[in-house]
């Protein structure tokens, strides 16, 4: 058994250590934010951010995450950012992350699948640079992980679009 | 309005009938009838009235129109990214029935229990028409005549906003009408609900005017983006039933391999783990994924096939479709569009171009490999659970593989990756597999495809060529053209783990199959130009390469990919063209038009040309080369007709002379649908669908050896990167004069290829006639 901290809460799982953390997610905990792409590390619809850093869970093994060290899925962006901003618990709750907010702005997903990887993204960018330029987005998205994001249905553009409206809810700070 | 009895109306071929009085709520439920020859009644299985299907006869099928003034509707397409069933199909039912966009509060898909008319994720608009329109409309005027009783005013004198009928200084919600009441509309309908049509909506009920239009041509969100983005959505890979269990394939070693000795699983490593062979289909099941994935792997390592060596290699597809593949067995197609004495006047034209186009195959390459959860219960009933362009298709290729009626199979469907195609006659891989394993085990059974089991083991879109011959006189016409395309066929929808388990499955695609398995090579790609006196279209055919040679009749199977057959075509037609006009010392752009007389077509050139900042001039560029480390840069402009919409597009590209390495930096579409229902939603599908297109013409190419296809992961199968894409511009032409809406999405796709290859000849003076553009191909046609 393991101890691991998710979207702000220890919990307690019971799949061996070299599970790759994708399923430990997925079918222990029910978080199905993240997503199964390819299992290799390639495309990043299973990222997770651990630490503020996007990692991709498919290639992660239980064993490899400490404890104390803070696992993001989709699921936690809302709370992450409720905290950030130290919000209320009342209007915390009714607050999608600015990543999340952009997205349905901007209609950005066609089938949407490896948009979880998307948002994960965008989020460890903002949170490091919160205003980039757009040679920062394509870096952020092809060269700053072990791959580039990708997407099949190739909405680049309206994932470019909304890192850039998310950048301008976030500076206004709602 | 001819009243047939006191409970019954007629309304335009639909008849409305109270059933009774009831005391509590009230529907208006639009149910279907069937009509047409006793042929075609007979053609339609028992299936259509299966006791689990939406009995489509008496009623509540289609549209539900509540006491509250809100409106359920349901389809058998399921959104596969498009946005449509969510915001299009909403829009065009408020439209019609005069309610708010909001009023329309639940949409159903997919699902074989819950929605009445099967069909495919595919034509979602079919040309302005789709089904959900017409019986939109006839509820109108079922609504209409049932107001004109209750208000006793005449139906002519009655208007409608926001669901609420008023005339004579009176007025009643549609709520408010069918209160307390349970009426019935009964529609005609025609069709084979598991066929890959499904049923269609017969009759013409009247429309609503365009130009009364107020809830088509806004940009409603889609609901279904809310839920993606904010996890709340049921995707199909999250469904977890009880006592169920991981699935994982162990699939032949090639395309032709029989199973020689299965592996001895390690039980000590894996002792949870079960597996289960039936013909040559062997797999892995397990209750955590993990232990399922890990047994399978160690299992294949040490499972035993035969060789085989059937297929061409991807050194000799092409000599091999040119000269070996038996394109005579199967009838030969010629367009509508023939005319005039094209081979006469080619053989006394002075320019003139021949020339040769090939295409590569292609993967669908969904971002998440196929997954599906079989549950075959005790009593008999079969359940899948996935995503899945053809629930009904489905539905009844299971009841095939299991020789059972289709009312033991029920298809849910949920949210899932686009399959762009592969799945819309049924199935994308894992969902007879899935059945199989669980019927072997008892249990549901989750399965789900890795990522080689996705690039080796699914349909590709098929590879081809085309011969074009034409010529251009002094005035600077098209003067002749003549085409020959070359294809295998493009649906292969045979269940593949059926095909290995020896279970039975349709046939595979042969010259005497249907009109969607038949080995033909219809011309898909609307002829344009009107102009020209002289035209031959021909279409050739033959079988899937290796699939009879397959001792598993497998081999390359193939599978319709957006805009199938089309691009195909399309692609050698257009960059022709864009060859003609510099053959004619033609600007690209004029030429086309100077070649057209349809004004929708030349209005997307015309404002793709203005959209694009384009310099009017005859190809090549001024400062062409084949040499040089220098980028050179050039631009092309393509053209396609698709279900409705004209399409235009102009691409600028950097091509470097040494590398061969394209570039594209700007690419500019112009697209008239006619009515533009969704601006936000249709910008989005033609801007995805412009980088899918981008990426099949610069990168994507099945490989294959003798055996099979040797790609398998996104390393070797490349797709477009965020890096990678051009500055963006998309004009949407709303021409409500048209009448009608065409389709968006998928067409896009085509557009890119022959622009990009046109303004490769434009930068360099050389043609390149091969797709993918990948740099080895770029530079044999720049050496060429």
């Amino acid at each position: 058994m393991a101890t691991i901290t998710v979207n702000g809460a220890k919990r307690e799982v019971q799949a061996p250590g070299d599970t790759p953390l994708l399923y430990v997610l997925r079918n222990e905990l029910l978080l199905t934010g993240p997503q199964f792409g390819c299992g290799l590390a390639q495309c990043g619809a299973c990222s997770v951010l651990i630490d503020g850093k996007e990692v991709r869970s498919c290639i992660t093994a239980l064993s490899e995450v400490g404890h104390d060290q803070e696992i993001t899925t989709l699921e936690g962006l809302p709370g992450r950012w409720a905290k950030q901003k130290g919000l209320p618990a009342e209007e915390a709750k009714n607050t999608l992350h600015p990543v999340q907010q952009a997205w349905i702005e901007e209609q950005t997903p066609q089938c949407g699948f490896c948009q979880n990887g998307m948002m994960i993204k965008a989020t460890e960018l903002l949170e490091s640079n919160p205003n980039p330029t757009l040679e920062q987005i394509k870096a952020a998205y092809t060269t700053s992980g072990v791959s580039p994001i990708l997407c099949r249905c190739a909405t680049y553009k309206a994932v470019i679009e909304s890192v850039q409206h998310a950048a301008a809810i976030m500076a206004r700070g709602r | 309005m001819a009243t047939r009895n006191p409970k019954s109306i007629d309304v335009f071929g639909a008849t409305l009938t109270r059933r009774q009085f009831v005391k509590t709520s009230g529907i208006l439920a639009v149910g279907v009838s069937m009509v047409g020859t006793s042929a075609l009644r007979a053609e339609t299985p028992k299936a259509t009235v299966a006791k689990n299907s939406l009995d489509p006869s008496p009623a509540s099928s289609w549209l539900e129109i509540h006491p509250d003034n809100t409106v359920t509707i349901r389809t058998g397409k399921n959104d596969f990214g498009q946005g449509s069933v969510y915001t299009s199909y909403r829009q065009i039912v408020a439209e019609e029935l005069s309610m708010p966009f909001d009023a329309i509060t639940t949409v159903v898909t997919g699902s074989t229990d819950q929605t009445p008319d099967g069909g495919g994720s595919f034509g979602f608009l079919n040309d302005g028409t789709p089904n959900l329109r017409k019986v939109a409309a006839y509820t109108h005027q079922a609504l209409l005549d049932l107001a004109a009783t209750k208000l006793g005013v005449a139906k002519d004198k009655l208007t409608v906003k926001d669901g609420v009928v008023s005339g004579g200084g009176k007025s009643i919600s549609y709520g408010d009408l069918i209160k307390g009441q349970q009426l019935n509309l009964t529609i005609p309908v025609r069709g084979d609900l598991t066929n890959i049509i499904g049923l269609n909506v017969e009759g013409n009920p009247p429309m609503k005017p365009v130009s009364e239009y107020t809830v088509i041509g806004k940009s409603f969100p889609s609901s279904a983006i809310q839920a993606k983005v904010s996890a709340k959505a049921d995707w199909a890979t999250d469904v977890r039933l009880p006592g169920m269990l991981h699935g994982r394939m162990v699939h032949p070693k090639t395309l032709g391999s029989t199973l020689a000795s299965v592996g001895k699983l390690d039980k000590t490593k894996y002792p949870n783990s079960q597996v289960i062979v039936k013909g040559n289909l062997v797999g892995v099941v397990a209750p955590s994924e993990w232990e399922a994935i890990q047994a399978a792997q160690q299992l294949a390592g040490d499972t035993k096939w035969t060789d085989w060596k059937g297929l061409p290699g991807n050194a000799k597809l092409y000599q091999y479709l040119r000269n070996e593949a038996d394109w005579k067995s199967t009838p030969v197609m010629k367009s509508g569009a023939t005319r005039g004495d094209a081979t006469a006047t080619l053989a006394s034209a002075k320019k003139k171009l021949s020339a040769t186009y090939q295409l590569s195959y292609m993967k669908h390459a969904p971002i998440g490999p196929t997954m599906a959860v079989g549950d075959v219960k005790p009593d008999g009933m079969v359940h899948i659970h996935t995503h899945n362009q053809n629930p009904q298709s489905l539905r009844g290729e299971i009841a095939k593989m299991l020789g059972i009626t289709i009312d033991k199979v029920v298809v849910h469907i949920y949210a899932g990756p686009g399959h762009y195609g592969r799945s819309n006659g049924g199935n994308a891989g894992a969902e007879d597999e899935a059945v199989i394993l669980s019927q072997a085990v008892g249990k549901p059974v989750r399965v789900q495809w890795m990522r080689a089991d996705d690039i080796q083991w699914s349909t590709q879109s098929p590879a081809s060529f085309s011969d074009v011959e034409l010529a251009v006189d002094d005035k600077g016409k098209l003067a002749a053209y003549q085409i020959d395309h070359y294809m295998p066929p493009m649906q292969d929808d045979r269940p593949v783990g059926a095909v290995l388990a020896g279970l039975p499955t349709m046939p595979a695609p042969d010259v005497h199959g249907d009109f969607v398995t038949s080995t033909m090579n219809n011309i898909s790609d609307e002829w344009l130009y009107a102009e020209t006196a002289n035209v031959i279209e021909r279409g050739h055919g033959t079988f899937q390469v290796g699939q009879k040679a397959s001792p598993l009749a497998v081999g390359l199977r193939d599978h319709s990919m957006r805009t199938p057959g089309q691009f195909q075509q399309n692609f050698p037609r257009e960059l022709a063209i864009s060859e003609a006009a510099a053959l004619a010392g033609a600007d690209a752009i004029q030429f086309r038009i100077d070649n057209l007389k349809e004004e929708r077509a030349i209005g997307v050139l015309k404002a793709v040309r203005e959209a694009s900042g384009w310099d009017t001039r005859p190809s090549p560029a001024s400062g062409a080369t084949t040499t040089g480390k220098k980028a050179v840069r050039g631009r092309g402009v393509s053209l396609m007709l698709r279900d409705g919409t004209y399409w235009a597009c102009v691409c600028r590209i950097a091509v470097t002379p040494e590398t061969g390495v394209i570039k594209v930096e700007k690419c500019t579409l112009a697209v008239d649908p006619g009515v533009v229902i969704n601006p936000t939603h249709l910008k989005r599908q033609v801007e995805g669908g412009a980088m899918m297109g981008i990426s099949i013409a610069l990168l994507e190419e099945v490989v294959i050896d003798e055996s099979g296809v040797t790609q398998d992961d996104w390393n070797s199968y490349p797709i477009l990167t965020m890096a990678d894409i051009p500055e963006i511009k998309v004009e949407l032409i709303h021409n409500p004069k048209v009448g009608k809406y065409g389709g968006g999405s998928e067409a896009a796709n085509a557009l890119a290829a022959p622009a990009i290859a046109a303004a490769f000849h434009d930068a360099t003076g050389k043609a390149i006639r091969r797709l993918p553009m990948k740099p080895a191909y770029a530079l044999a046609a720049l050496k060429a």
